[in-house]
């Protein structure tokens, strides 16, 4: 097992527990940094692929910005009484059962096809550093979805705003 | 008026012009509603009415014939025209609404401007029926025929009438989205063979399908028409539908909008799909629907105890002689089926107009409750007994003609066919002799029935013109065998040319 | 550096609609906070008037069809028709909602500008030429309209509304996302037609291409509450204000028909054979679910959104033939279903009243003899959702399956058209209720049928008939446009 493999599967491990966990354990705070580490893993599968700009926007924005305030939230609210509170529905099992078929029909169709990539997608090595090649194609090519993304967080501000606000009496 | 060339149109768009006046008129002033009601009803009877003058009985095809663009890219037509065999059910149709709505002055009192104007509605979606020659035109008014039937009887129907009205809506709807599967088919295999859109029932013959699809179609169809007929088994919407409609909805149930289904095997499956219909298979089936209808619908009737839905169920029976009549497939058999078509009409129209007349006196229909009323209504117990007899074959009214013409047809084909026919009329007769036993003759033994009043002058106005017609009929039916004659010969030619061409396909 | 990638002013022009809506919308936002206190019924017609301009403009970039953008938005006669469509929704949503937001109080510049912006996602998706702009597009629609479903915040009802649409709505877009990253892992692109192009060589492996479809799938089937995804529509329709239930039945539902067209016969053209079974089942369940779960429905909200349920599964018949006839089935079955499933709602709006008391079928009773004229309206429009002749829901149940018998899928349309009848039932127990039973307590005090809620009656209504009777008006069109520009 080469290095890079060792480390792919060491951070998928990372990733898949680390949801597993913020889903599973019971404490708010516990699942924050849960969900914390299944970032990290993620943050650390960018890295093996060579993107280091989105490594480092995964760490500081994700893990550094908004999962902090996720806790500050938490720690404000109180919390007790949610986790009293039965955690899963009577569904549970079927849903298991659901996603564990969804795995395997996954996986057996991945193992039929022999060739994972194909052919024709050709990756062009980067030229100049990644974060430059990055922007380069944010703002050429995907400037116009780069621009509606504006428009996505003035809603999502807008409504977090609205839904904030002050009671009506 | 000069109607010129859009006669048709014209005959069509009258109710529904009188439709909107109806609606346009302060709804406060009944008397004033029911007046303008009458006048549009008659002003739409009286445009048919030059269709008599200037129909041409010995021209061949359709006359009159109009045709527009309606929606390019479907290739749908506004196209009408009439032939004998339309000719007479938009006569007819005219002659019963008036009728109807004249016979509805006294019966109804609420939301009157609406009841006249889907009476009138009603009226055109019937009309459009027979006088469309397209076949998507033609399924549009089969469908939007649906509605104002639907909150005739809904709204001013008998007890049990939401119950009805949704039967009669679910029944027939569902009968006709079948059916449209049916056109849908036709109308592509159109497209395919000949590169044209177009739902012509004229351009529509030219298709040729494999047998076994032209079987799928001919059954998709036939589900939409026996549904309507109604033939057996489909009948059942058809006692409550009778039973719980207004008087002028149960006329025009019978009277017309059963025709629909009769009209459209005529029009339709005969013409369009010649294979399926001669094939012995569909015809055999057919014809012992239609003996258990003739049969099934004279016992049922037998056992009766309300008046009205013993007229209901003799519906049944007439319209299973009908269906036997078509598929005789000859010209006895088509040319008595047609005839009999205005027959029912004018019998079964009259008696649901007495049964309305006696109902208003009296709010019951049960037979039990009546007896010796021909001692108090002598003029009605002899409308009744005209009624009676007419419904019953007797011969020299016109009952006679139909029946008659249809069994001969039968015969033809098949012995036994007329041979089991038979014993309908007989019970026919035997149903209807001994509701009369019950109800006009004997002793006044209700109490409640010493008030009962004879026919006013109003009712008389409304009974008589179906009486004149029935003996009319009854005595002198050539001219109305005239004007069937053609359309039927080109109908049994259609049937012929096919059987020729398949023997001649065949080595 | 790439010097071609500046835009030239036909690329704005053909994007005008959406830059538009954007400036009235903040525009609103702002006049809001300069309005204080004062009636904000004015906003409303700011945000019609900005509505219209963004129609006229839609309108105009039709004259100059093409790409723009690096080809991520295309216009062409599908993206204009889907452009103006929604856009017409807004419009009417403004219409139904003026009233009801002052009734309950709550009339806000906010609301109106969070219905521009759910506009522009919807126009996005209509003219979207790319898996990113989907995507995008998607998500603007998606989270102003979760604001929009618990936009009355005191309201218990609204809050569960948008908290259970908000969650299975992400989740949902989640699957679209995961399916449009497969698919770049796939094929390198995200762009609708490259997708096409290396799909068509076939070297891309079925199965895995087939997963990815499988995966956006889920995601649009969402988006229309095509079974087995539509369980959160009854409750949200549900729980949400009743215009707002009108607007999500509609305009979001139609631009992912849109996307959905647009990727399934564009992108995966290739591998119809492994989707059209499915979109063969999940039609006819979606019919299924949809109608019979409606027999059973007492209140009038949920049983329009069972009905809603079940239109979709009608148009997924039309998706199903997979030919041209049927995306002109599902453009003109799209636009009748807008105008008669919002017209119906802007009834229930009025019959509702502050605090929505009256929401049940019964509360209908004898309706016909104290309002007549609202009376009038429902019936047409329920006419209409049966699909009786002379009606625009006639023409397009009869156009998706025409085109599924000319795709030789003549079992779905049998089924499809029984559907149709069994649903006859619980449309025509309105009817009932209104015509056939005696006033009851909910039908005292009527409240005057506002102006504008009576304008957004009679535009429903009338545009119902018209495409009825003329359904050539927009047929013409949509058979124009049905093949995608590619």
């Amino acid at each position: 097992m080469s290095g890079d493999t060792f480390f792919f599967y060491a951070f998928s491990a990372l990733a898949l527990l680390g949801g597993l966990g913020t889903v599973l354990l019971r404490n708010a705070v516990h699942c924050a940094l849960a969900l914390m580490t299944s970032l990290l893993g993620v943050a650390g599968l960018y890295l093996l692929q060579g993107a280091e700009f989105l490594f480092a926007v995964q760490i500081v924005l994700y893990i550094g910005g908004i999962m902090v305030l996720f806790l500050f939230v938490i720690m404000l609210v109180n919390l007790d009484q949610a986790s009293k509170l039965q955690q899963f529905g009577r569904q549970t099992p079927i849903a298991l059962v659901v996603a564990l078929a969804a795995v395997a029909a996954i996986f057996s169709m991945l193992s039929k096809s022999a060739v994972l990539l194909p052919a024709s997608v050709s990756l062009t090595p980067l030229t100049g550093g990644n974060t430059e090649t990055v922007a380069n194609v944010l703002f050429t090519d995907y400037l116009l979805p780069f621009e509606l993304v504006s428009i996505l967080l003035l809603v999502a501000v807008v409504g977090s705003v609205m839904m904030a606000g002050k009671r009506t009496e | 008026m000069n109607m010129g060339d859009h006669l048709l149109s014209w005959i069509l768009f009258t109710p529904l012009l009188g439709m909107v006046v109806v609606l346009a008129v302060p709804s406060s002033n009944k008397y004033l509603v029911r007046w303008v009601a009458n006048l549009a009803a008659l002003a739409s009877f009286l445009v048919s009415l030059q269709l008599v003058l200037r129909f041409d009985t010995h021209a061949a095809g359709f006359q009159f014939v109009e045709r527009a663009s309606w929606i390019a890219s479907l290739g749908v037509n506004y196209s009408i025209g009439v032939d004998g065999i339309s000719y007479l059910l938009v006569i007819l149709t005219t002659a019963l609404t008036l009728l109807s709505v004249l016979a509805s002055w006294s019966e109804v009192e609420e939301r009157l401007p609406a009841y006249y104007a889907m009476l009138l509605l009603l009226e055109t979606g019937i009309l459009g029926v027979f006088l469309s020659l397209d076949f998507f035109l033609f399924y549009v008014f089969w469908e939007a025929v649906l509605v104002p039937m639907y909150f005739l009887i809904g709204i001013w129907g008998g007890e049990r009438r939401l119950y009805a009205a949704l039967k009669f809506f679910l029944y027939t709807m569902t009968g006709s989205v079948l059916m449209l599967i049916g056109i849908l088919i036709l109308y592509f295999a159109h497209a395919n063979q000949f590169g044209v859109r177009t739902f012509e029932i004229a351009d529509l013959m030219r298709v040729q399908l494999p047998i076994a699809a032209e079987r799928t179609v001919f059954w998709l169809l036939f589900l939409g028409f026996a549904v309507k007929v109604p033939m057996f088994p489909f009948h059942t919407w058809l006692p409550d539908a009778h039973t719980e409609a207004p008087t002028a909805g149960s006329v025009m149930l019978a009277g017309v909008l059963l025709k629909m289904g009769t009209y459209g095997f005529l029009r339709i499956s005969l013409p369009l799909l010649p294979n399926a219909s001669q094939d012995w298979g569909i015809v055999c089936i057919l014809a012992v629907l239609s003996l258990i209808a003739i049969l099934y619908g004279a016992l049922v009737s037998l056992m009766q105890k309300d008046w009205k839905k013993l007229v209901a169920y003799s519906s049944v029976s007439h319209m299973g002689f009908i269906t036997l009549g078509i598929f005789s497939l000859n010209v006895k058999g088509l040319t008595g089926a047609v005839i009999q078509q205005i027959n029912h009409g004018i019998s079964t129209g009259l008696l649901f107009l007495l049964v309305g007349i006696i109902y208003e006196r009296r709010h019951t229909r049960e037979i039990a409750e009546f007896g010796g009323v021909a001692h108090r209504m002598p003029n009605y117990a002899v409308v009744f007994a005209i009624a009676m007899l007419s419904s019953a074959g007797l011969p020299l009214l016109n009952g006679f003609v139909g029946e008659f013409t249809i069994l001969q047809g039968a015969f033809e084909v098949n012995p036994w066919w007329a041979a089991l026919a038979v014993p309908g009329i007989v019970l026919g007769a035997a149903y209807l002799l001994w509701l009369y036993q019950r109800t006009m003759l004997g002793e006044l033994t209700n109490e409640k029935n010493r008030q009962l009043l004879d026919l006013n002058l109003r009712e008389w106005a409304v009974v008589l013109p179906l009486v004149a017609a029935a003996f009319w009929i009854g005595i002198y039916p050539k001219p109305l065998f005239e004007i069937v004659e053609k359309p039927v010969a080109q109908i049994m030619d259609r049937l012929h040319r096919t059987e020729l061409h398949q023997k001649e396909v065949q080595p | 550096m790439p010097a071609n990638f500046m835009p030239s002013a036909a690329e704005y022009f053909r994007f005008a609609p959406e830059i538009i809506l954007t400036i009235v919308g903040t525009l609103v936002m702002i006049l809001e906070a300069m309005t204080g206190d004062r009636d904000k019924s004015s906003l409303g017609y700011v945000s019609l008037l900005g509505l219209a301009a963004a129609m006229a403009a839609a309108v105009a970039a039709n004259n100059d069809p093409g790409l723009a953008f690096q080809s991520m938005i295309i216009v062409d006669g599908f993206a204009t028709f889907f452009r103006v469509l929604v856009l017409g929704v807004g419009m009417l949503t403004i219409l139904v909602s003026t009233n009801y937001l002052s009734e309950a109080k709550a009339n806000s510049g906010d609301f109106y500008a969070l219905i521009l912006f759910s506009v522009v996602g919807q126009s996005l998706m209509a003219c979207a030429n790319e898996l990113i702009m989907i995507f995008i597009g998607i998500e603007i629609s998606s989270i102003a309209s979760y604001i929009l479903a618990g936009y009355l915040r005191d309201d218990r009802r609204n809050n569960e509304s948008a908290l259970k649409y908000f969650l299975m709505g992400s989740f949902a877009t989640a699957f679209l996302l995961y399916g449009v990253a497969w698919i770049y892992g796939l094929t390198g692109s995200t762009n609708l037609g490259e997708i096409r192009t290396v799909l068509s060589h076939g070297t891309a492996p079925t199965a895995m291409v087939g997963i990815s479809a499988a995966l956006m799938l889920v995601g649009l089937a969402f988006k229309v509450s095509a079974a087995p995804f539509q369980v959160w529509a009854p409750d949200v329709y549900q729980g949400s204000s009743a215009p707002i239930s009108a607007f999500m039945s509609a305009g979001p539902k139609a631009a992912a028909f849109a996307v959905m067209v647009r990727v399934f016969y564009t992108s995966f053209d290739s591998i119809s054979n492994q989707w059209e079974p499915v979109f063969w089942i999940m039609s006819l369940a979606t019919m299924v679910i949809g109608n019979f779960a409606a027999l059973q429905q007492r209140n009038i909200k949920r049983m329009l959104a069972y009905s809603s349920i079940a239109h979709a599964g009608y148009v997924m018949v039309a998706v199903t033939s997979h030919s041209a006839v049927g995306t002109a089935a599902v453009m003109f079955y799209l636009a009748s279903y807008c105008l008669m499933n919002i017209g119906a709602f802007a009834v229930v709006t009025w019959m509702a009243r502050d605090g929505e008391k009256f929401v049940e079928v019964d509360d209908f009773s004898g309706l016909a003899q104290k309002q007549p004229f609202v009376t009038a309206i429902l019936t047409v429009l329920i006419l209409s959702l049966v699909g009786v002749p002379l009606t625009g829901g006639f023409f397009g149940k009869f156009l998706v399956f025409k085109a599924a018998i000319d795709s030789h899928l003549m079992w779905l349309a049998i089924l499809g058209l029984l559907n149709s009848a069994v649903a006859a039932y619980y449309y025509l127990r309105v009817l009932v209720v209104m015509y056939f039973r005696e006033p009851g307590a909910s039908t005292v005090n009527l409240p005057p049928v506002a102006g504008t809620l009576r304008v957004a009656m009679l535009v429903t209504t009338l545009g119902t008939i018209a495409l009825g009777i003329f359904p050539g008006l927009i047929l013409g069109f949509a058979t124009q446009s049905s093949t995608l520009g590619k």
